[in-house]
């Protein structure tokens, strides 16, 4: 996990001068002469969002020491295939959130001066749907 | 003159086998994947807020006398009191953490020592609702004043900054719902429901963090 947290810090000190040099720039340049909003701010929160990460795996790291096939010369490939973590092969939950979502999105899309009409029959389905994914586990036979 | 250079290709000359390394498995301590996830996707709402903040910074920048209007209208001590009501809903989520952390879905006691899980996270969920009303009450304050989101770039700039804030409050209230719903339902409180606790409280101080950036830019700044 170091080499990720150096180049996260990497790549947010380069944003960081980059925002500076930007900024800089726009400002000398007599043909724009004052800060380009966009772009600075796009380059230091691209600095935050890399330091970010960098800052959260850093105290993984602190508190773990976990350290990643990556990291080390003797794993192999297959070292690496990670454990994806806990999906039910068999739910239909998801398959049911994205319809509903679908019908609320489409709701929206179609919707005439603001008659959300299609929209409001598929928040219902959308909210039956994140209930019994989230709780999927937790009744019936698998609850633990 | 012919190459007199010995022809040694990969396994073409090499009569040894490739450099081996131990046969034994390396020790491999990955960190919760849900943990990193929800981190690298809120690294992903920073950049989704940086479009935000963009928008306010350039029209700030290009109407001016526009924002010297809207800006005047602005009830800053009203903004800094539901302020403080979201950075100490931050406090009670965090506690609702640590006792998760503690594997304590429910309460032991009155004491806010003996509190579980839900006890925090009902606060944390009171404290976020009282945040969303404020900010309810504060933009029927601003349209009857005649900052609206269509009125001029002003309001649209500030509607959608913190208007996508505010939605971002109301999706972490049902998160917590839905968490406060599992400390409920649950036989055995185990390490599974404590990350999902732990990454939901990820997202409210992230929540809580662009508020305090979107407090000082719109309401500070101005």
């Amino acid at each position: 996990m170091k080499s990720n947290i150096s180049i996260l810090w990497i790549l947010a000190v380069f944003c960081l001068i980059l925002a500076g040099v930007y900024t800089f720039w726009n400002v000398i340049d007599p043909a724009h002469g004052r800060v380009e909003w966009v772009g600075t701010v796009a380059l230091l929160l691209s600095a935050i969002l890399s330091g970010f990460i960098a800052f959260y795996l850093r105290l993984v790291y602190r508190s773990q020491g976990g350290e990643l096939p990556e990291d080390n010369v003797a794993a192999n490939i297959d070292d690496a295939d990670p454990e994806m973590g806990h999906f039910a092969p068999w739910s239909w939950w998801p398959f049911v959130l994205v319809g509903g979502a679908s019908v609320v999105i489409i709701g929206i899309s179609v919707a005439q001066e603001g008659n959300f009409w299609l929209a409001w029959f598929g928040a219902p389905i959308v909210l039956v749907a994140l209930v019994g994914w989230v709780y999927e586990f937790y009744r019936g036979r698998f609850a633990h | 003159m012919a190459n007199t250079r010995p022809q040694i290709s990969h396994n073409g000359g090499v009569t040894s086998t490739s450099l081996n390394y131990a046969a034994k498995a390396p020790k491999i301590n990955r960190p919760n994947n849900v943990a990193v996830g929800t981190i690298v996707w809120l690294g992903s709402e920073v950049m989704f807020f940086a479009g935000l903040f963009a928008i306010y910074f350039t029209l700030r920048s290009v109407a001016p006398e526009i924002w010297a209007h809207g800006t005047s209208v602005l009830n800053v001590p009203f903004a800094l009191i539901n302020t403080l009501i979201l950075v100490s809903s931050s406090f009670a989520c965090q506690a609702g953490v640590f006792a998760a952390e503690r594997l304590q879905p429910r309460s032991t006691g009155p004491k806010p020592s003996q509190w579980g899980m839900v006890e925090w996270f009902f606060l944390t969920y009171a404290l976020g609702a009282i945040f969303v009303a404020g900010q309810i009450w504060e933009y029927a304050t601003l349209v009857s004043e005649g900052v609206a989101l269509n009125s001029d770039a002003y309001g649209s700039a500030f509607y959608i900054t913190t208007g996508f804030h505010g939605i971002h409050v109301i999706g972490g209230l049902i998160a917590f719902l839905l968490i406060i719903g599992r400390g409920y339902a649950v036989k055995n409180f185990g390490h599974k429901e404590a990350s999902s606790a732990i990454v939901v409280s990820y997202y409210w101080h992230f929540v809580d963090v662009v508020w305090i950036a979107l407090f000082l830019v719109v309401y500070v700044l101005r």
